[in-house]
């Protein structure tokens, strides 16, 4: 029996490794709105025929699946599963459907598609001005933070009651959104991080939207994480070197707070700081300008010391995977990965004078959740957008 | 914590094993998928009443059995098996392809037999449990596992020097 059962389970092994919860959730929910809408025209029907008043004791209609026209309601939205933002005029391939330029799109883990009309676009009209309006999610996916185009701040905003939040300083997008933005919103929406890379000539800054106050942070660092009382934010650094910050004492604004820094040996791909506030998670990147995308191990680091806790080699992605990139912690144990696979050209097959792509075509992003005990990877879902950095997914940002 | 997140934590704990036995079932990826699908979507129906059950994934699992022999009675005999292992001369201990073998063997089985097998040699399951799951008697657990097994060696009569001695007689108290 030994023999026969070794052989089973090495064919179970083949078995395909995807999450079917929100799945499952969303078709349930899909056939329940069918069910009431069929229910509902019924119901119309028989009252039309008798001639009766009763229309009023109809169930209220649902609310359609959304095709992705619709604007983000002012309030009644679930939970998120990620955001994407669109540029229109791919250089190859099509856009989504009903593109608008440079905005952020939000989708819900039920599968609903809105566009955020209030985040700043991050092309002006004309396709003139590239600028990076970012957005992020918080860790529950029940409130974003983005640049309110109105009032020129950032806000932060709760899906289901509505409510706003606004930042106590005004920033001019001219003079704030460029480079690579990256923001990361509180647990609790209550702190906004926003950093660029590089850096130029702005720091970074941390705002409190309860108590309105702003202090500075260290320019070029990627927010990772934050204390749940706001007191101590992790930052981490990809380029030239990869590093770990930690910046304690954080309040008032004008306190100095306590940093610690180390530079670490070798290059990672950091993910946000782990649910237990002092663990990141990070893949080895071993890549050269004629080596890309050489990508290694997964190793649990201390943010404090850069020493490594546990290395696992990773297992269950899809063989041709180039690049990885840590981002939402799904448990204790689960980091989200998002994969490319992509041909990744030495440097020296690129030409000097090849034109950067301001609008690439959008490609396939696939998630797995990775066990950072064991390195099983179990593949989740896929997404499409034009980059790493037009992905905003629930949680502070990973670096890179 | 809401009844859909209970549910999202039990498919999180129960999904890969119950995949691995959907995928045996149907020898298919994608049919695998589909297969515990409906079923995660029958037990999310009455996740109100299961989440207070002690074993829901028992009423999981049960209902992928059924599921998997009534799709298999209603649907016409589609599967054609996959490519033909490869023609060399191969030693029962080449694990690739005794796997593939396996794979078309099992493919070439009755929806119950190859249950039976899943049950009974994969799960390790013994013949009561497996008669519970597929609801049948134990007698027809044993004839089908005696079936199935003698199919497997004509499907598969290379392998059938290992096949050979797996039917166990069992005592009930």
């Amino acid at each position: 029996m030994t023999w026969l059962r070794d052989v089973l389970v090495e064919l179970a092994d083949e078995a395909p490794r995807v999450d079917l919860a929100e799945r499952t959730i969303a078709t349930r929910d899909h056939r329940r709105r069918t069910a009431i809408s069929l229910l509902a025209a019924a119901m119309v029907v028989v009252i039309a025929l008798g001639g009766t008043l009763a229309v009023r004791l109809m169930p209220q209609a649902p609310t359609p699946t959304t095709s992705g026209k619709d604007d983000l309601p002012a309030r009644g939205v679930g939970p998120l599963s990620h955001a994407y933002k669109t540029f229109c005029k791919p250089v190859s391939g099509k856009a989504p459907s009903h593109c608008r330029d440079g905005g952020w799109r939000v989708v819900t883990r039920s599968g609903r598609t809105y566009h955020v009309p209030e985040a700043l676009p991050s092309l002006s009209p004309g396709r003139t001005g590239l600028r990076d309006s970012p957005l992020a999610i918080s860790r529950d996916g029940r409130k974003i933070a983005y640049y309110s185009a109105k009032e020129g701040t950032f806000q932060v905003r709760d899906l289901a009651s509505g409510a706003k939040t606004t930042a106590p300083m005004k920033l001019p997008p001219n003079t704030w959104l460029y480079s690579v933005t990256r923001l990361m919103l509180s647990d609790d929406g209550r702190f906004v991080a926003l950093s660029k890379v590089p850096d130029l000539k702005d720091p970074a800054l941390l705002f409190d939207m309860r108590d309105r106050v702003v202090r500075e942070l260290p320019a070029r660092w990627v927010p990772i994480g934050l204390s749940p009382d706001g007191a101590t934010i992790t930052l981490a650094e990809y380029s030239p070197n990869s590093q770990l910050r930690t910046i304690s004492n954080l309040w008032p604004p004008t306190s100095p707070g306590n940093s610690t820094a180390v530079i670490l040996p070798q290059h990672y791909a950091f993910s946000p700081l782990a649910p237990d506030g002092k663990t990141v998670a990070a893949v080895e990147n071993h890549s050269t300008a004629e080596k890309p995308c050489q990508m290694g191990d997964l190793v649990l680091l201390d943010p404090l010391t850069g020493k490594k806790r546990k290395t696992v080699p990773i297992r269950g992605l899809s063989a041709d995977v180039s690049t990885i990139y840590l981002r939402t912690w799904r448990s204790a144990d689960e980091v989200t990965a998002l994969t490319t696979s992509v041909r990744c050209r030495p440097a020296s097959e690129v030409p000097d004078d090849e034109p950067a792509q301001i609008d690439p075509p959008y490609r396939t992003f696939t998630a797995y959740a990775v066990n950072v005990r064991t390195g099983e990877a179990r593949k989740l879902t896929t997404y499409r957008a034009q980059g790493i950095f037009g992905i905003a997914m629930p949680g502070p940002p990973g670096a890179i | 914590m809401d009844r859909n997140d209970s549910f999202r934590e039990f498919v999180a704990a129960h999904q890969h094993a119950l995949m691995r036995t959907a995928y045996l079932l149907t020898g298919d990826a994608h049919q695998a998928e589909d297969l515990l699908q409906s079923v995660l979507l029958k037990v999310l129906r009455r996740w109100s009443r299961l989440s207070h059950v002690e074993r829901p994934e028992a009423y999981a699992r049960k209902a992928l059995v059924n599921q998997h022999i009534s799709w298999r009675r209603r649907r016409v005999w589609t599967e054609l098996l996959a490519a033909e292992p490869p023609d060399r001369p191969h030693s029962s201990e080449d694990s690739t392809l005794v796997r593939l073998v396996m794979r078309q063997a099992l493919m070439g089985l009755p929806p119950r037999q190859r249950t039976v097998i899943v049950l009974r040699f994969y799960e390790d399951r013994t013949e009561r449990e497996t008669a519970e799951l597929m609801n049948c008697s134990i007698g027809t657990v044993k004839s089908q596992t005696h079936y199935a097994l003698a199919r497997l060696r004509k499907l598969a009569p290379g392998l059938a020097p290992k096949l050979a001695g797996l039917e166990t007689e069992e005592v009930y108290g």
